[in-house]
């Protein structure tokens, strides 16, 4: 054991700190009187003060509200013994009182530092004490120093049987035994040993685990987010670990996840059943051509050949909307989906000019799906559009990227519900384009002038994007 | 990488259909090398967009969008001298500017290139119309545009 530990140990004891204040009071002040007794030479009367003030700093750190008393009265017996002992002297009264007041305001100074301290303390402690979450905090050696209200609750076992136990202790609500938590794993490293998945926000350790010890032995699925404590120099002076009950978000997610595969087998089921008709209808309608040549009939069929197209681009739109949200959002290059999105459509005379290089935004892993749908809107031949131009704009808001066209535009009463889901029209792609974004927080708006060209604005907030 | 040596004379002629295209980060030093003998200019990842058309992989000319705090500043427009009458200056300022034109951007124009600069729609203004940030680069000029041989010149926003 290090001597810092030993004193530590030692002065935790409110007996010890009294008796070891006591000892030192005696001794400096014994030390004084013993000195004029025996003689000291003049020159150095009054002896100096300086040993005299250990006793008052230690006396007035631990006992704040005591300090000032205690050094006023400490101060006293030093200025009196110390003028009667001493030979007389012409400033001799004025030095002593001014060597008493030193002390005094020293004990004072010090008493209120600490007093501020302990204020700090307290107010951190109130703060981890009402935390919402389950929170404990361990120093260096895995001592519990802090076990607040919440996680009473949470395990059952109350503070007071906490505080100050080590060797895991802590543990044993959650995992029915003494083993290192993320806690622990802060201070010692090794943060993937024992969990199942480990993965770091910034300074935070966060795992989930399923307990069958907590919610009365019916088990809970628990998420601990761990981070170290730090002293000024940036050394870790312990951890802190705050333990969240998320059974519920799991159960629900679960559920959600279990509706949405039954419904996306029931709309995959639907699908095929619908595409099979569809080239069946195809079929037909390709006979039809090579069986009738009037050409009323023909331009009957070829209306129907239309209303075929529009069935069967229904039917990808569905298949895109089954797949969104099912991979996790990521950072994309932007110009690699706008090329994406443009690879399987037919630009014909259409010119299409990316300026989005280094541009990067965190999006659904469809973004190249936004492009498409509007690059469609821009290519449907009643818009005339020649040019495509993908551009970005830095605001102090975000960034915007802005796809335009010079074709003739949106009409100012189309603008409102062009993002909304309809039954019928391109509606429903810019319905796609529009959740997708929404994933991660980006909106999307058409500014554009009616006959000058679409205008449309993918706005993302600052943290969505970065130039690289 | 990007590599930015300039060989030969007349290489559009050789059939290789020049390309224009926006740098990424890791191809600004490339920039630096081709900008050596333009008054040692050099692109900073964090404030610059450079535009450059490319010949055969190689840098034949550069335009350069620098984001000031108070607005935005063409410069950088350079071509090495073998690269030159070949219209890829023309390529990569017109690329500058349709990727660029969300922002009113200004510049000081080469006095003798103020006709190429009003092709892509940029129009002379008064030095005390340019943002404060812009106008520190001639300060030394103390006004004297003329004696300095550059020209103020601002292009609104817009396509």
């Amino acid at each position: 054991m290090k001597i810092t530990d030993i004193l530590t140990t030692f002065v935790a004891d409110a007996r010890n700190r009294t008796a070891l204040i006591a000892g030192l009071a005696a001794l400096t002040l014994g030390g004084n009187l013993l000195a004029m007794v025996i003689g000291t030479p003049e020159s150095l009367l009054p002896l100096p003060t300086l040993p005299l003030t250990i006793p008052i700093i230690l006396a007035s750190y631990w006992y704040p509200r005591r300090g000032i008393l205690f050094s006023v009265c400490f101060g006293a017996v030093y200025a009196v013994t110390t003028y009667l002992l001493s030979p007389p002297g012409p400033l001799l009264a004025y030095t002593i009182l001014l060597r008493a007041i030193l002390l005094v305001l020293i004990g004072g100074v010090v008493a209120f530092l600490a007093a501020k301290l302990r204020e700090s303390e307290q107010q951190m402690n109130q703060i981890i004490e009402f935390l919402p979450d389950a929170t404990f905090a361990i120093d260096r050696e895995g001592r519990v120093i802090a076990w607040n209200r919440a996680i009473e609750e949470m395990t059952g076992v109350k503070k007071e049987a906490m505080l100050g136990r080590g060797d895991y202790e802590y543990a044993v609500p959650f995992y029915g035994e003494a083993r290192p938590v993320l806690a622990d794993l802060i201070l010692h490293g090794d943060p993937e040993n024992g969990y199942p998945s480990v993965r770091r926000d910034g300074d935070v350790l966060v795992a989930e685990v399923y307990t069958p010890l907590l919610r009365s032995r019916r088990g809970a699925h628990i998420r601990f987010a761990a981070t170290a404590l730090l002293d000024r120099q940036g050394k870790v002076t312990g951890a802190i670990e705050s333990i969240r009950d998320v059974s519920d978000e799991v159960m629900t997610e679960a559920a959600l996840q279990n509706a949405s595969r039954q419904l996306s087998t029931l709309t995959g089921i639907l699908r095929t059943d619908l595409a099979n008709r569809l080239a069946v209808l195809y079929g037909h309608l390709s006979l039809g051509v090579m069986k009738f040549d009037d050409p009323a009939v023909l331009s009957f069929i070829d209306d129907l050949n239309n209303a075929a197209n529009g069935i069967r681009r229904q039917i990808e739109i569905s298949r895109e909307f089954r797949d969104i949200g099912t991979s996790p959002p990521a950072w994309i290059p932007v110009q690699q989906a706008v090329r994406k999105g443009a690879a399987n459509l037919s630009f014909g005379g259409v010119s299409l000019e990316a300026w989005t290089e280094r541009l990067e935004i965190f999006a659904d892993p469809h973004l190249a799906t936004v492009f498409t749908h509007l690059f469609e809107n821009s290519l449907a031949p009643a818009t005339k559009a020649e040019r495509i131009v993908v551009t970005y704009h830095l605001r102090p808001e975000g960034c915007a990227i802005i796809v335009e066209d010079d074709g003739t535009g949106i009409p100012e009463t189309e603008k409102e519900g062009l993002f909304v889901q309809k039954a019928e029209s391109y509606g429903h792609g810019l319905f796609l384009a529009h959740e997708i974004l929404a994933i991660t927080g980006i909106a999307i708006r058409e500014t554009g002038t009616f006959g000058t060209g679409a205008r449309f604005e993918i706005l993302v907030p600052s943290e969505g994007y970065r130039v690289v | 990488m990007t590599t930015a040596v300039i060989t030969g004379n007349g290489t559009a002629t050789s059939g290789v259909r020049p390309e224009v295209r926006e740098l990424t980060s890791a191809e600004f030093p490339a920039a630096d090398e081709v900008w050596r003998d333009y008054h040692g200019t050099t692109g900073d990842p964090a404030r610059d967009r450079i535009f450059a058309t490319f010949l055969a992989g190689q840098i034949v000319s550069l335009a350069r969008c620098r984001r000031h705090p108070d607005g935005l500043e063409v410069d950088g427009v350079f071509t090495p001298d073998a690269c030159r009458k070949q219209g890829y200056a023309r390529m990569a300022m017109n690329a500058l500017v349709v990727a660029c034109h969300n922002d009113d951007l200004y510049m000081y124009a080469v006095e003798s290139l103020a006709g190429f600069y009003a092709g892509f729609g940029f129009i002379s203004i008064p030095e005390r119309d340019l943002p404060p940030g812009i106008r520190e680069r001639y300060t030394w000029a103390a006004g004297n545009m003329e004696g300095a041989e550059v020209r103020p010149m601002l292009r609104r926003a817009g396509l």
